[in-house]
């Protein structure tokens, strides 16, 4: 098979993401409509801004793990990541007064844990579940020792205004959500880079054969999902103000439902960075109804079960219908 | 698995084991490695032990309250007999056969924090949860003058942690008829989490005048919301931790109630000892609630590791 043939594959695959995100749209739509009869205040541009806002953070972690999923891997480290990142940076700023400083080693945090657990996958040839099962233990060790059992907290205004600050009306993170969203979409679909790594998960026999650098792009991708959980880590400080060492952990597993409930499939291959923002923003607004609508805390869990599987479920029927 | 839990059982050994004084070995089990809260206890359990010339060895689940591992620790601690055990279990009733298994091979056990739901203790020692919401609500009602609305903010439903400082809250309200619940939702003791549902609640209430919050990590969470939306309400939470007490010195936080983990690790550790030495000992301690605010913080900003145990007698007749 030449090259190019290859990465012809999922350029016609894209016609039929466009439609599928579509259908995903729809399910988050058909969502808001029945929140918007229940609570009066759910569709205000407040609320609408509140949700964008607690939407960033999850799709920023989501968006470079979708990466990883669309190579058919996975990344479980990047709560642990977000946690050892967060605390790094926390530390930095409070000692040097300078929150670039700690924006810096936040994202170089961030960044070299990915590499790593590249490095693991690839050089090592350790199945990326282990691998980054591994790693999320050893992260969150040392980010246990590190902190032990202590909280830093107190920021200062101008490092806040990056998860807490308004510009022209809109929460900071919106515009981090967007920047990230448009490069994420762009790299993926208009790169021969993002081509490769659909390559890579539909079929990576194939891929290398073909003359794809396989080894090259799953670092690259490892070392992508790590800088976004550093920069998801930098959000979460200046939002909550504070750093523990348990920061970020209870987002890994929402952020993994983010990019499956957003239409990536865990085999790799097909899937969006756009779909990821979908299956995050409608995670969200299960929370933000929940709370609007004052449901009782013992049926949230149950409640929040029913609606992700009940959106899945009609994305699969309405795709089924529409071919 | 078994296997990594004991050599990360053992890497904590080696991190906290700082006593070594001559005498017996008391074990310490606590939940995790990240509340500040079992920090305090450990440190409590260390600064008895040096008094006493005993040395305690901490066991900690690397994963934070994970019963599975502390199962194990369990396990292996009765394979070292030390002479005496000061364990907090990380669930009060999935941890009983393992309690049982410490009866059985006859190593005394002392009980804190959470109260085992069966098995024999030397005591227990502990601070009721109830009774702490219960006076920290009633501090943000009178603070508010008796009327207003209120939110709650729920730790992890189910724990037993949570829905006995929630039935305090809720009965403190119960006193003041003129202030009114909006809502009471979980915020998981997770900041982050109380922040974000702060923030949704705050869109269904334009008039927020009071919240409680299980936690001091929630209660902070809810301030950074109310900051972020540029309101105001009075917050209170619970632990007493460092980080509440210069909230509540700068007169953001009104106040925290002290569930005093430092004192629960003294006195444990002191009774376990005093048991071992055949000295008589209490069968239950509960610790008196204490709420910390802008009139009594100052002892609190003390750190806990520059503290002093407390006499065993002067806490018993508090």
């Amino acid at each position: 098979m030449s090259m190019t043939g290859k990465i012809a594959a999922p350029r016609f695959a894209l016609s039929g993401d466009v439609m599928q995100m579509l259908y995903r749209v729809l399910a988050v739509v058909l969502l808001s409509a029945i929140l918007a009869m229940l609570s009066d205040v759910f569709l205000t541009a407040n609320n609408i801004l509140n949700v964008l806002r607690q939407t960033a953070l999850l799709f920023l972690m989501a968006s470079g793990l979708t990466l990883v999923i669309l190579t058919a891997g996975l990344d479980l480290s990047i709560g642990a990541n977000v946690a050892l990142s967060g605390c790094l940076a926390a530390s930095v700023i409070k000692l040097t007064g300078a929150p670039l400083a700690g924006v810096g080693v936040g994202i170089l945090c961030g960044t070299m844990v990915g590499l790593a657990n590249g490095v693991l996958v690839t050089a090592l040839r350790i199945p990326s579940f282990i691998a980054t099962y591994g790693m999320m233990w050893m992260l969150t060790g040392v980010t246990y020792y590190y902190m032990g059992g202590e909280t830093i907290h107190g920021f200062p205004a101008g490092f806040r205004q990056l998860g807490s600050g308004y510009l022209f009306g809109v929460p900071t993170p919106v515009y981090v959500m967007v920047l990230f969203l448009a490069i994420g979409a762009l790299f993926a679909q208009r790169t021969i880079w993002g081509q490769q790594i659909y390559a890579i998960g539909a079929n990576p026999v194939a891929a290398r054969l073909s003359g794809v650098p396989v080894e090259r792009r799953l670092v690259l991708v490892y070392t992508v999902s790590g800088a976004m959980a550093g920069l998801a880590s930098l959000i979460i400080l200046a939002r909550i103000n504070s750093a523990q060492g348990d920061i970020g952990e209870e987002l890994t597993l929402p952020a993994i439902a983010a990019v499956l409930v957003g239409g990536t499939s865990l085999f790799g291959g097909s899937g969006t960075v756009a779909g990821t923002l979908i299956g995050a923003l409608l995670l969200t607004v299960v929370l933000n109804g929940m709370n609007l609508l004052q449901i009782n805390s013992s049926w949230q869990p149950l409640a929040t079960g029913i609606i992700i599987l009940l959106a899945v479920w009609i994305d699969t029927r309405t795709r089924r219908l529409g071919e | 698995m078994k296997r990594l839990f004991s050599l990360t059982a053992a890497l904590t050994i080696s991190w906290s084991g700082s006593t070594f004084a001559a005498g017996e070995t008391i074990a310490v089990f606590t939940k995790n490695l990240t509340n500040p809260y079992f920090q305090a206890v450990r440190v409590g359990t260390e600064t008895a032990a040096k008094a006493l010339s005993v040395k305690v060895i901490q066991y900690v689940p690397t994963k934070p309250d994970s019963i599975p591992e502390q199962l194990s620790q369990v396990e292996d601690v009765i394979v070292k007999k030390p002479d005496a055990i000061v364990f907090i279990p990380v669930d009060y009733k999935a941890l009983v056969p393992a309690v049982e298994k410490i009866n059985a091979a006859k190593i005394p056990v002392t009980n804190i924090t959470d109260r085992s739901a069966a098995g024999d203790f030397v005591a227990f020692v502990g601070a009721d949860d109830y009774s702490i919401g219960l006076a920290v609500g009633k501090r943000l009602l009178t603070a508010m003058g008796g009327k207003g609305n209120v939110v709650i903010l729920e730790g992890v439903k189910g724990s037993l942690t949570s829905t006995n400082r929630v039935r305090g809250f809720t009965d403190a309200l119960k006193e003041f008829p003129n202030a009114k619940l909006l809502a009471s939702q979980p915020g998981n003791f997770q900041r982050l989490n109380a922040l974000q549902v702060m923030e949704n609640l705050m869109q269904s209430f334009p008039q927020i005048d009071g919240v409680l919050a299980a936690n001091d990590p929630m209660a902070v969470g809810a301030l950074e919301a109310l900051e972020g939306a540029g309101r105001k309400a009075q917050v209170v939470g619970i632990n007493g931790s460092k980080e509440a007490v210069d909230l509540i010195k700068s007169g953001k936080l009104l106040a925290s109630g002290d569930f005093n983990g430092f004192i629960q690790g003294c006195v444990g550790t002191e009774i376990a000892v005093r048991n071992l030495r055949k000295q008589p000992t209490p069968k239950e301690v509960m610790l008196k609630p204490i709420v910390v605010d802008k009139s009594n913080f100052a002892p609190y900003e003390t750190p806990v590791e520059q503290r002093a145990c407390p006499a065993l007698e002067q806490v018993l007749s508090n």
